[in-house]
């Protein structure tokens, strides 16, 4: 695509103008970009051979982390039932699911990292500023789903369940649950696995899991170390999508 | 014995219309009788039989259905509910469900509050919506789920859930309008057969004059509104049909409201 007319010569000339601002503005010396390469070679060459002996902590972080995804998510959907349905159009009126739906797009907006760290200084070091910051943070995009599942589901089988006699809880048992249920599953899976992988990084600033280790090894120099846990988050990632892949196929 | 439907001088606008969708109708349907609605688009065949349903609020006039009357204003008590069973024209099945638990809900006002919650049917339950499926010629779809099934198969589940329901008064809303010529009359045969075998009425619309003929003892003719003829099966005369839908072509106002 080429850029046409006076819109496309300012576009670039503002690219072109963010990219000097960049250069010039931040201190980027050619001698230290030339051995940089060098340097980060040397590096990763001090990473090797990644030392095996903390299986012990591989394990202690990785359990820890999968228990501040399972726990945050759990707090996720807590939260995210009654706000997916004070965000839902077909149960609320207008002015409350905006304001919700508002709400719940700032919570979005905010990093997991942040939320994290402000949790730490709000409750100290460990799992718990995790957990609470997961909850949080998960819950601006699971409640917004669980909305959207709401108001998917079709108003005609409720009627006609109506009409033939049953109550509002057999409605929402026969009519209503069973179109909503298998979305929500599926979303909160997909939440799941994203909690996961996010709360990988969270020990890097303190709010406990596998990350600790990684933070903790690069302090001390630890370099082969630091390596182990990294391959191990790695291999992690890489299963949580395989898992991940598995489960969607069952879903489709 | 009481009339199945009555209806006296019933006149009916929807919300937000000025226009009213039903005029000072007067309707007599005897126990037993299986009666076709005719009628142009928009002539209110949907409105009568929803409101017939207890669906509706806010009409005028005096309408009782299987001997207890109609109030305007609150819908019908529960327990009244599963004795008049309505086919929707667009199914209204619950489509990630299987076909069995479909027709199993049409039992659910039968069922004690816990066992509909629970979702726990009795023997008889099953018996019924087995007998049911058997009926409309599905048994061997019991196990399908809804959202794999074609158009007619789904109107058959629609009329299965009706008749597991046991009503005694049928409203069956267009039961027929997507099918081909032959199935339209297999579907027909079924399900005003089901309705004397039970001893139940039927009441059900249609644009399909032969097809009225061929199953209704009685034909009701519908036009903006207002009942234009209702007479005895072998007393419509051609000339009276066609005049039906010619009408509306001389009253811009009638098409206008079906369009809206
Ligand atoms: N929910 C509604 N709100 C407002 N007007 C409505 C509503 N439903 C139907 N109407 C109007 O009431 C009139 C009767 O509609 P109705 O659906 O009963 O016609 P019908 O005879 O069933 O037509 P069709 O053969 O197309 O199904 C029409 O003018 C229609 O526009
Ligand atoms: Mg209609």
């Amino acid at each position: 695509m080429r850029f046409r007319g006076f819109g496309g010569f300012a576009a670039s000339t503002l690219v072109a103008g963010a990219i000097l601002w960049s250069f010039m503005t931040t201190d980027v010396e050619f001698s230290r970009l030339l051995s940089a390469g060098p340097r980060i070679a040397e590096f990763l060459g001090r990473m090797f051979p990644p030392d095996p002996t903390v299986m012990r902590e591989i394990m202690k972080g990785g359990a820890e982390t999968l228990r501040i995804a399972i726990l945050g998510s759990l707090g996720a959907v807590v939260l995210s039932a009654p706000l997916g349905i004070l965000a839902s159009e077909t149960m609320v009126s207008p002015p409350l699911y905006r304001t919700v739906r508002t709400l719940l797009a700032f919570i979005r907006a905010i990093p997991l990292i942040l939320v994290a760290m402000l949790m730490v200084g709000a409750v100290g070091l460990g799992p718990l500023p995790g957990i609470i910051a997961v909850a949080f943070h998960a819950t601006g995009m699971l409640a917004k789903f669980y909305a959207e599942a709401i108001d998917g589901v079709s108003r005609a089988p409720i009627a006609a369940l109506e009409s033939a006699g049953a109550g509002p809880l057999a409605r929402l048992r026969h009519a209503i649950w069973p179109q909503m249920a298998p979305v929500i599953a599926r979303d909160t899976i997909f939440r799941f696995e994203l909690n996961l992988r996010e709360s990988l990084i969270l020990g890097i600033v303190g709010a406990g899991g596998i990350g600790f280790y990684i933070q903790t090894y690069v302090r001390s120099f630890q370099y082969d170390k630091a390596a182990s846990v990294t391959l191990a988050v790695i291999v992690m990632v890489v299963a949580i999508e395989a898992i991940n892949v598995a489960l969607r196929r069952r879903f489709a | 014995m009481s009339p199945a439907v009555q209806i006296d001088d019933l006149s009916f606008a929807h919300p937000g219309s000025d226009l009213p969708a039903l005029e000072r109708i007067s309707l007599l349907v005897p126990t037993g009788e299986s009666v076709a609605l005719l009628g142009p688009s928009g002539a209110g065949k949907t409105t009568l039989l929803a409101l017939l349903d207890g669906r509706l609020r806010g009409w005028q006039g005096r309408t009782s259905v299987l001997g207890a009357s109609l109030d305007p204003d609150r819908p019908p008590l529960r327990a009244r509910r599963p004795d008049t069973g309505f086919v929707f024209q667009e199914f209204a099945l619950v489509e990630r469900s299987t076909v069995l638990r479909n027709v199993l809900n049409g039992r659910l006002g039968r069922m004690s509050p816990l066992r509909a919650l629970m979702g726990s049917s009795t023997s008889h339950d099953l018996e019924t919506a087995l007998a049911a499926l058997a009926d409309c010629g599905i048994a061997d779809l019991a196990e399908r789920r809804v959202d794999s099934l074609s158009g007619g198969q789904r109107q058959r589940v629609a009329i299965a859930r009706c008749l597991a329901q046991e009503p005694r008064l049928i409203l069956a809303d267009e039961p027929v309008s997507s099918l081909d010529p032959a199935r339209a009359a297999e579907i027909l045969t079924l399900l005003t057969g089901a309705a004397r075998a039970r001893g139940a009425t039927a009441m059900f619309s249609s644009h399909q004059p032969d097809l009225a003929r061929r199953f209704a003892q009685r034909i009701v003719g519908i036009s903006g509104g207002r009942v234009v003829f209702d007479v005895p099966t072998s007393d419509l005369s051609e000339e009276a049909t066609a005049n039906l839908y010619r009408d509306t072509e001389r009253m811009p106002g009638v098409g206008l409201r079906a369009v809206s």
